[in-house]
């Protein structure tokens, strides 16, 4: 019997809906990229109102492009949080309304879990116990996966997220918002020959906000020498810090695959995307004996196909919510 | 330099920092936090809430713009926005930033707080802050 769930996302900047067959992810969309094309208009930055005014039109073509009609749907799921509170309360609103009356049973689901299972998207399957480093603007964390829904943050950042050190890099820089995709492609040209300290973090956690001091005070240092130093050195300068923030991160996970003994490794989020953290993951993988899982880019950044598949494997265990559930802005996984 | 209104110190030293804003404070639990990146701001913050003896890991809001957190009275927020990534009043109002500010049970902490001028309360307490080099930070009230 096939199983057809919608999901839905709306925890912070982009709305987006998505539908899951049998574990099969047949669209994936997201408003603020299609939705703005076809219908026009701006899309001003994590506002609700924008949220409400795409969810419909977004969840409408999730339905098309995968020839699904709402009749057919068996279940919603929903992001219900961690997240801003006006976002997510368009999603969740959104998702009550339909589950009532299309009488579908509705279907919780953890913004952070969530973009770990975008490891399940595509074979090949890992095998459990997993670790997997979530990255993004605004997460940072080391999580072990036990099983498709048993997970446990080991180790995460206590003050800025990864995505955010390039993003506040990217300012300093004088690069637009966000900034990490041109960090990331400026740094393929330059050489990481300027050094930034490890910040001294105990156990699995990170910390980011030391290093974007650094990086101020490295950048006073020398433009008061020479006010042209980040013109001539840009390529380098975004190839330090990129290697910097990504040996931050990889020796993290190192240390905790050695810590659980765990060779399965995968990441997840949308610093996910950057070259430099797949290429030293990759060679992790290789001098490690680790069997490594990278999503899709599509899977990479918040998006609705995760939740959907989030949304899944809780249907099959029947972990279902009743329709008074309203949106946590702060939920941790476990 | 020490007075009334400024206070210079390392971030060793941190505590007494967060304790001198709290003291300023007295009953104002609205705090706007101004200075440009790296000041210190996000740093402070967490050392306001772990005087107030929050529990909740406190990390930057700045992708997720408002972090609540529980405070231990068990029945009041701590609320910390971050309005780096808004560009209008607009934004700020869409995601409710005036109904938190206006909540008056709650501490709310504000970094980049420039574009809320025209609704800030009237005892909101501004807290401008300078990074002297390396460690040394100055807070003037």
């Amino acid at each position: 019997m096939s199983v057809i769930i919608l999901g839905i996302e709306s925890s912070c900047d982009d709305t987006a809906a998505a539908i899951v067959q049998d574990g099969k992810v047949r669209s994936n969309c997201i408003a603020g990229q299609e939705v703005h094309r076809l219908y026009g208009g701006v899309v001003p930055e994590a506002a609700s109102r924008a949220h409400l005014s795409h969810i419909v039109p977004v969840v409408q073509q999730a339905m098309e492009q995968a020839g699904v009609a709402l009749h057919q749907v068996d279940a919603i799921a929903f992001t219900r949080g961690p997240g801003l509170m006006g976002s997510l309360l368009v999603g969740v609103s959104f998702a009550k309304s339909l589950a009532l009356s299309l009488q579908r049973p509705l279907i919780e689901v953890n913004h952070l879990l969530a973009h770990v299972a975008s490891n399940f998207a595509d074979p090949p399957m890992p095998n459990f116990p997993m670790l997997c480093l979530t990255v993004s603007g605004g997460h940072t964390q080391i999580v072990q996966v036990d099983d498709y829904l048993d997970m446990r943050p080991l180790g995460q950042t206590l003050d800025d997220a990864a995505g955010e050190a390039f993003d506040k890099t990217g300012k300093l820089l004088g690069i637009e918002y966000p900034s990490g995709p041109l960090i990331d492609r400026l740094a393929q040209q330059g050489q990481a020959r300027f050094a930034f300290p490890e910040p001294q973090v105990p156990g699995l956690d990170f910390s980011f906000s030391g290093l974007k001091t650094s990086i101020l005070h490295f950048l006073q240092k020398h433009t008061a020498a020479n006010p042209d130093f980040v013109k001539q050195n840009l390529p380098d300068i975004c190839a330090s810090v990129q290697h910097r923030i990504v040996t931050i991160l990889m020796r993290k996970l190192e240390m905790a695959a050695a810590q659980t003994g765990i060779r399965e490794v995968a990441i997840a989020g949308g610093v996910s995307a950057n070259s430099e953290l797949r290429r030293q993951f990759q060679q992790a993988g290789q001098r490690l004996g680790w069997k490594v899982y990278i999503p899709r880019l599509e899977y990479c950044t918040d998006n609705a196909a995760m939740i959907a598949l989030a949304g899944y494997f809780k249907y099959l265990r029947g972990d279902f919510v009743a329709h008074d559930v309203t949106p946590m802005a702060r939920w941790s996984m476990v | 330099m020490q007075d009334q209104n400024t206070f210079t110190y390392d971030l060793r030293d941190i505590a007494a920092a967060a304790e001198f804003v709290l003291a300023k404070a007295g009953p104002r639990k609205v705090i706007a936090f101004y200075g440009g990146m790296g000041a210190g701001k996000t740093t402070l913050i967490k050392a306001i809430c772990a005087q107030l003896g929050v529990q909740d890991i406190t990390a930057s809001p700045t992708f997720a713009l408002i972090n609540v957190y529980a405070h231990p009275d068990g029945h009041t927020q701590v609320y910390h926005i971050d309005l780096y990534r808004l560009r209008h009043l607009e934004e700020a109002l869409d995601i409710g930033v005036e109904e938190i500010l206006y909540k008056s049970a709650d501490y709310v902490f504000i970094e980049w707080p420039e574009i809320l001028e025209p609704l800030m309360p009237e005892d909101v307490l501004r807290v401008h802050l300078e990074n002297l080099g390396d460690t040394q930070r100055r807070m003037g009230i």
